[in-house]
């Protein structure tokens, strides 16, 4: 039987050019241009969004430091310790959406490559307000996942980390520069999305107030409480 | 310039705009799913503000508040197309009807930004760049539910013959518009509806849907109104006609 509920997409958003890629969240969707639309709808409302990219959530490779201390990454490295690829999302022929266009982002993932590829690594590195976040930290040039991780641990371990995910470049869907006046900008000129922006609660007070005023001249207000 | 004319088209955009966006939003918490009840939230909100730039422009020509025009107004005194009163049907039919509009939207903001009557071109610009994010997403909407079952398809194909009569109204001009466009402050509808018409049926097709072949309008005149309408006012309007209420609005 078809699986009727759509994908995971990771999102990793990117409030100023100097800022890092950040997860906001994840969106379902049935192919990646849609799961870009959906992080932009649901993540991108408010302003300070530059620049927005969606992951299958299948191709991240996640590590927390729990894991590595109970499974050090030299003894790890059997078939399970591999990120399932031949799964995700992006190469699967039996969903509606595979018969629409090929999405520019559409990524052969089924391929395990030989030859080393790029890798985004990003950190979690502490569990206070503003390090809650899995942020991007650097990228390496690995032959798998597992390899990835191995030379992230080298390269980007000065800090307190608590979890890791390792991501194929590959697999990213990046909005385009292009994207962002219609995507993006809108949103920093839209007061009215700010539920700030409709007294709402003075309103209330004010119907309030004038209800009681009416009730105790015994006036006609009428109407269900 | 013809004032009165220019503030008769004003207020036929923005009355399209809220009512599209009004209608739109009786989707909120009944979307097919979470992430879409968000987009198409937005959507509706975005046309709402739509609506809220032009009825702005309207208001400094005419003196006519925005929410006396809005709440205050029957269903006879309304510039809306039928179009965008038709109830929201089911899911294939709204975003049938969101595509259909954001179509229109572009092709004519297109022209709009490059309008002789600086304060249309700037609405324009600010509404475009929203727009194109609109259609874009619209169109991918259409895409998937033309292709993807029997049942979306056959639901897509449904609301396309119902909607494509109504859609027309949106290119039938007011009675002054000839002078608006003798002066560059608007584009020609008659122009505009072939580009449209080229790129919806193309997209349509592209989508295995096809466009019925009736090339005229269910209704021509904005001030003839189905009974949708009055029903949709008398609920939108009904908090805000109380009386001794003691509130500003």
């Amino acid at each position: 039987m078809m699986d009727s509920q759509w994908h995971i997409y990771q999102v990793f958003e990117q409030e100023r050019a100097d800022l890092p890629h950040r997860n906001a969240g994840s969106v379902h969707a049935p192919d990646a241009e849609m799961a870009m639309e959906n992080a932009r709808d649901v993540f991108a409302r408010r302003p300070n969004c530059t620049s927005m990219w969606v992951v299958p959530e299948r191709a991240i490779f996640p590590k927390t430091v729990q894991e590595l201390q109970t499974a050090p990454l030299a003894r790890a490295d059997s078939p399970s310790a591999r990120v399932d690829l031949q799964s995700t999302p992006l190469a699967r022929a039996d969903s509606p959406s595979a018969r629409v266009d090929p999405s520019p982002a559409r990524v052969d993932l089924q391929s395990t490559p030989s030859t080393p590829e790029t890798y985004l690594v990003f950190q979690k590195q502490g569990q206070t307000a503003r390090e809650t976040f899995v942020a991007h930290v650097g990228d390496v040039s690995a032959s798998s996942p597992h390899h990835a991780l191995s030379l992230a641990l080298e390269k980007f371990s000065g800090k307190n980390v608590f979890v890791w995910w390792i991501v194929p470049e590959r697999a990213i869907i990046k909005s385009e520069s292009t994207d962002a006046p219609s995507m993006f900008d809108p949103a920093h000129t839209k007061k009215y999305r700010n539920h700030l922006s409709y007294p709402v609660e003075p309103i209330m007070r004010q119907l309030k107030s004038a209800r009681e005023i009416l009730e105790n001249d015994g006036g006609q207000m009428t109407g269900d409480e | 310039m013809n004032t009165n004319a220019l503030s008769a088209k004003l207020l036929s955009l923005a009355n399209d705009s809220f009512l599209l966006g009004h209608r739109n939003s009786e989707w909120a918490g009944h979307a097919p799913i979470l992430e879409e009840d968000i987009a198409f939230a937005n959507l509706a909100l975005d046309e709402l503000g739509h609506a809220q730039l032009w009825y702005g422009l309207h208001q400094e020509l005419t003196g006519a508040e925005i929410d006396r025009v809005i709440y205050f107004r029957d269903a006879a005194e309304w510039r809306n197309t039928q179009f965008v009163e038709l109830p929201k049907g089911d899911w294939a039919f709204s975003m049938t009807r969101q595509y259909l509009f954001d179509g229109y939207e572009n092709v004519l903001l297109a022209q709009l930004v490059n309008s002789s009557d600086a304060r249309v071109a700037e609405i324009a610009a600010k509404i475009r760049s929203e727009e194109i994010y609109h259609l874009r997403h619209t169109s991918n909407w259409v895409k998937r539910l033309g292709l993807g079952t029997e049942e979306s398809h056959a639901r897509m194909q449904r609301a396309l013959d119902e909607l494509w009569g109504y859609a027309l109204q949106l290119f039938v001009p007011l009675e002054d518009e000839a002078g608006l466009i003798a002066e560059n402050v608007l584009p020609d509808l008659k122009i505009l509806r072939e580009e449209w018409q080229d790129k919806t049926v193309a997209h349509f097709l592209a989508s295995g849907l096809i466009v019925p072949e009736t090339l005229t309008p269910v209704v021509t005149s904005r001030a003839q109104h189905a009974e949708h309408l009055a029903k949709l006012l008398n609920d939108m309007q009904q908090v805000a006609r109380l009386e001794n209420f003691g509130v500003e609005w």
